[in-house]
């Protein structure tokens, strides 16, 4: 069992986290992953350049990992890794790793998006998308507090 | 008592400010004092969580002038 929880203030590759999970994952028969990706057109149609991820000193680390440690001992999971940018993140580019290996594939499909439902609502992150309109803050929709609700 | 604000509470105001407290106050208290200073975060501090010492503090936790509370807006990542 590890457990993968990483807070990165530079560039993430997908491809190299994934590299590393596989490699841990010797002896499991699944993994599932999901990366998220900075939209680059807001909600309301806007052309938008950046997502900023403004973050606590202490709280946002914090809360990573008691979402990746929840996480590993809710389901029948061997590795769960999580990497999350924080700082300025180019629309396009990568925003968070969440990845989980497994025996069978169930585990890891659902300790996945387990990952996301909790990141999306509890990981301590401020986040507004700027572009040539201004900029605008996001915060969870209700439709985000129900995801994360239905894990209990 | 220093006050440390993220996300849309420092955009509005700063990232810290000081607010003179009596000695002896709940953390409501000093929310309610804040809205009434700073009308146009209200609403926004109204959502926010409260935390002192790293951990979070529910309304009716004694707090005094030499505390630094922190005001974290709702929050999302992912």
């Amino acid at each position: 069992m590890s457990v993968v929880a990483q807070l990165e203030a530079h560039a993430l590759d997908p491809q190299l986290e994934l590299a590393e999970l596989t490699e841990q994952a010797r002896g499991d028969g699944a993994i599932v992953t999901f990366i998220g990706l900075a939209r680059p057109e807001s909600k309301g149609g806007d052309a938008v350049d950046a997502l900023v991820l403004e973050h606590h000193p202490t709280l946002t680390r914090q809360s990573i990992e008691e979402i990746a440690v929840a996480c590993a001992e809710k389901f029948d999971v061997s590795h769960v890794r999580v990497v999350h940018r924080c700082g300025t993140v180019p629309a396009g580019e990568p925003i968070v790793f969440a990845g989980a290996a497994s025996l069978h594939r169930r585990a890891a499909f659902n300790a996945a998006d387990y990952l996301m439902d909790r990141l999306k609502t509890d990981a301590v992150f401020w986040k507004r998308e700027v572009g040539d309109s201004g900029s605008a803050w996001i915060e969870p929709t209700e439709a985000d507090y129900a995801d994360r609700d239905r894990w209990g | 008592m220093r006050i440390l604000l993220y996300g849309r509470l420092a955009e509005a105001l700063d990232r810290q400010i000081e607010l003179d407290a009596p000695a002896a106050c709940s953390v409501d208290a000093v929310r309610q004092r804040l809205q009434a200073n700073h009308p146009a975060i209200a609403a926004a501090l109204a959502r926010s969580r409260a935390v002192v010492g790293g951990a979070a503090a529910p309304d009716g936790q004694a707090v005094g002038p030499g505390d630094t509370i922190e005001f974290l807006p709702p929050v999302s990542g992912g």
